[in-house]
């Protein structure tokens, strides 16, 4: 799996380069969550680390199950794209981030300083969420991935509803106030 | 500023209601938690019929905060209420929905998972 890879990654170098310069400009302008790069003129920005066809074809490598891409509307704007992916085990799943953190590290050889992606939830090996700047990487395990049902919360027309409709449930729930029996026999007095 | 005995609405849906902050994690003798710190609390009020009950002890990150958020290019953002999202031991939220508006910040601080399940972030 390693080799492939690695072999993957240098073959793609020369793009990628080319891909770094040509966007290095934009980068700047546009990604401020992780912009605490310093004032360095290389190739690499903060931003995307990882482009989606990368990671679509890491994700096949690694025989990551139902992958999903999910489009963010244009309302929400912490991220352009969330790539949700099953693994079958806990180690599957980590794997799959390891996978991603070495590619990213691959492209990044040689430079000064590397830029990482951040990593969340390593220990676990439920749900590991890969955060490229513009790109979401979600790894979970497949119940958790049943639970939290993230397909149904970022599908396109259905985001904001979902929100809306869990709770408005909630809420129905939570002020529903239940009036207490009147068991007495005698009569009410407003009725006769 | 989240101190002992503070109570915090719930931004999700996992159960509970309301929670009373009991400590703050990170530091031995800090004084306030802001957004993004995670704290221990008791549950103070829970919906019946839910996993989670009145007066157990949960970790929770706060989300919203009645004082007010700086942020270096000048922009002030305050909430009516505090709020917090009720985590387990590995950073995982409890529920799976959570409501309202949630500050960037919290990315940063490494709490992806709760703002992909956020509607809105501001």
């Amino acid at each position: 799996m390693w080799s492939v890879l690695r072999s993957r990654s240098f073959s793609s170098s020369p793009a990628t380069q080319q891909w770094k310069l040509g966007l290095s400009m934009l980068n700047r302008s546009l990604f401020s969550s992780s912009a605490h790069v310093g004032g360095d003129d290389e190739g690499i920005r903060s931003g995307e680390l990882l482009k989606l066809e990368e990671v679509e074809t890491i994700l096949r490598d690694v025989k990551a199950d139902n992958v999903k891409v999910i489009p963010i509307p244009k309302h929400c704007d912490f991220a352009d794209f969330m790539v949700v992916a099953t693994g079958r085990s806990a180690w599957h799943v980590r794997n799959i981030a390891q996978a991603l953190i070495y590619k990213v590290k691959q492209k990044q050889k040689g430079s000064k300083r590397m830029l990482l992606p951040s990593v969340e939830g390593q220990e676990g090996g439920n749900w590991i969420v890969i955060d490229s700047g513009k790109l979401v990487i979600h790894a979970l395990d497949e119940k958790v991935r049943a639970y939290y049902n993230l397909e149904r919360l970022w599908s396109t027309d259905a985001s904001n509803q979902d929100h809306g409709l869990v709770q408005g449930q909630d809420l129905d729930k939570a002020f529903l106030k239940v009036r207490p029996k009147n068991n007495s026999k005698k009569r009410s007095s407003t009725t006769a | 500023m989240i101190q002992p005995q503070t109570h915090l609405n719930v931004a999700d849906n996992s159960g509970a209601r309301e929670l009373m902050c009991i400590r703050i994690i990170g530091a031995s003798n800090r004084r306030y938690a802001h957004i993004g710190d995670v704290i221990v609390a008791v549950i103070k009020e829970a919906i019946p019929n839910m996993p989670l009950e009145r007066s157990e002890v949960v970790r929770a990150v706060i989300v919203r905060t009645c004082k007010e958020l700086k942020r270096d290019n000048g922009m002030i953002i305050r909430y009516d209420d505090n709020a917090a999202v009720v985590i387990d031991q590995e950073g995982n939220p409890k529920g799976t929905r959570i409501f309202g508006a949630i500050a960037r910040e919290l990315r940063e601080l490494n709490f992806t998972k709760i703002v992909s399940l956020a509607p809105e972030v501001l």
